[in-house]
């Protein structure tokens, strides 16, 4: 009687004990879910921009939310040092633009003027050699200019749906003299685009055409300089293909870079910046910009612009 | 910084006289945002190369290493995860969900993931892909270019370490696979997506920021490096 008791007891117990260990497995399973999920929303607020910190107890959970609103405090000064400092470049560059205007074009004045009554051989020379390196220190400044702006993003450029056709002569009209002054042919198949259309800003995707053209004239010694236009699904392809020295394939990937010159035409005039702003131009419109060239055989440099 | 590094990685199947090296020692860095061909003909050991670095098959020797982990020295159930968090693949057949319409198919890897995808981005993506007007339909509705820049968006939109292109014009025709090269170029820009691509066509590679040239398991050529300026 008495052991069947204490067996019916022991019996309990066990199942009370078993109740009580299923009841604890569950609650920290739930209780670290839980924690879990609460750390999951604090740093998706976080990403958001959303979070504040709720708690301000003893628990550890406070303690995190309050880590994380301090390295949300830093990381937000952070960013703004960096705006400042974004601030402060595009003052420079808007300084430096502008005060170097004048005098520029006073030094070039007045080199004209003096050209007038040069008078001594020597003089004009001497005088001749000046207004090319004031006119090469007005074109780097000019470009540097143009490159900041478009780097920091100070330049936006407006892509706008725009005739392929009519930015072709445009840049032909720019042109055509400089090649016939240099004895090359410049085919601007413009006629081919005639109903082509692509999302471009005009200004500054004309200053990218111009520069490829202007590079071409440049490093071909006979021949000339062909445009044509390859319409595709979703993008429009600008080709300028020239008939000069070709440029070796290890030099592919380089010759966009800042202030690249290849050393085969490190006799002629540039200063190494028009392509690379040429492929920032395409780029800050969602183009690209391609190299096919092999030495020897000519160049073909195609400027991609989306639909 | 480089985002994958391999180290004398080799390949070899079969055993004693039937021994193949498809893989006989490469060692590689690329660059994050850099957009890199691999070019070789069928044969040189370029998709052997490529399974590796995705961690789709394992070398006999040498290491992979993707954002600072040895993908070899992971479980293989890790393995899996590692792949799905951080590469994309874009293959010459597609590879999409039959039953799934176009939009469900670029949010897969991520909803596998258990997590929930960054609309803006997706959206901006979709947008660049000229996908907008297609979300609802299935996959095999569409053209070949369109259902390739279908696996090209699933692929950025889970924002991968990289992205892994294995002959992703192989089945279209020229003017599409322009079009789809263009866009792969693009995204590589506009995201500062490290690309790397498999390709037997040196057209096709010239896109790239820089050429791989492999040739019977080994590295013969490794052009430019990456060009200063570009970001």
């Amino acid at each position: 009687m008495i052991t069947e008791k204490i067996a019916l007891v022991v019996f309990i117990i066990g199942i009370l004990c078993l109740a009580g260990a299923g009841f604890i497995a569950f609650f920290d399973y739930y209780y670290r879910k839980r924690s879990l999920k609460r750390m999951y929303d604090m740093i998706k607020a976080a990403m958001d921009g959303t979070f504040q910190a709720h708690n301000f107890d003893e628990s550890l959970y406070a303690a995190v939310e309050n880590k994380l609103a301090e390295y949300i405090d830093a990381a937000e000064t952070t960013a703004g040092k960096t705006a400042k400092e974004k601030e402060q470049i595009e003052t420079l560059i808007a300084d430096i633009s502008h005060q170097t205007k004048t005098p520029l074009s006073n030094i070039l004045l007045y080199t004209e003027l003096l050209k007038e009554r040069a008078g001594s051989e020597e003089n004009r020379e001497n005088i001749e050699l000046l207004e090319n390196q004031a006119e090469k220190l007005n074109f780097l400044i000019q470009s540097l200019i143009k490159m900041s702006r478009l780097e920091t993003g100070i330049l936006v450029l407006n892509p706008r749906k725009s005739s392929v056709a009519e930015l072709l002569e445009e840049a032909e009209r720019q042109y055509r003299n400089k090649a016939r002054e240099k004895g090359l042919y410049l085919h601007v198949l413009s006629e081919d685009a005639r109903d082509v259309t692509a999302c471009f800003d005009k200004k500054w995707t004309l200053e990218a055409l111009g520069n490829l053209i202007d590079n071409a004239i440049k490093y071909t010694q006979a021949g000339g300089v062909t445009v044509r236009v390859r319409p595709y699904g979703l993008f429009v392809c600008i080709e300028v293909a020239d008939t000069g020295s070709g440029i070796a394939e290890e030099e592919h990937a380089r010759i966009f870079g800042r202030f690249y010159r290849s050393p085969q035409v490190s006799d002629q005039t540039g200063v190494g910046i028009g392509l690379y702003l040429a492929r920032e131009i395409l780029q800050q419109q969602s183009g690209y910009m391609k190299l096919t060239s092999e030495t020897g055989k000519g160049a073909v440099f195609s400027m991609y612009l989306p639909v | 910084m480089t985002i994958l590094s391999t180290s004398n990685l080799k390949k070899i199947y079969g055993a004693g006289e039937n021994k193949v090296h498809a893989l006989d020692g490469v060692d590689l860095k690329v660059a994050k945002g850099e957009f890199v061909a691999v070019v070789g003909t069928s044969g040189s050991g370029k998709s052997t190369l490529l399974h590796m670095l995705g961690g789709l098959d394992r070398p006999t020797a040498g290491t992979v290493t993707v954002d600072g982990k040895d993908i070899f020295a992971l479980k293989d159930e890790e393995l899996t995860i590692f792949r799905r968090r951080k590469i994309g693949f874009v293959f010459q057949n597609y590879n999409l969900v039959p039953v799934l319409n176009v939009y469900e198919n670029i949010l897969l890897p991520i909803q596998l993931d258990g997590n929930e995808p960054d609309g803006k981005y997706v959206e901006q993506i979709i947008d660049m892909l000229g996908l907008s007007s297609k979300l609802q339909n299935l996959p095999n509705n569409l053209s070949g270019g369109q259902q390739q820049r279908v696996a090209i968006a699933r692929a950025l939109a889970a924002k991968p370490a990289i992205i892994l292109a294995d002959e992703p014009t192989g089945n279209l025709d020229s003017k599409t696979s322009q079009d789809v090269l263009s866009l792969l170029k693009v995204s590589s820009q506009r995201f500062a997506q490290t690309i790397v691509m498999i390709t037997h066509n040196e057209e096709i590679a010239q896109l790239a920021d820089r050429i791989i040239r492999i040739e019977d398991g080994k590295i013969i050529g490794n052009g430019g490096g990456k060009n200063e300026g570009s970001k």
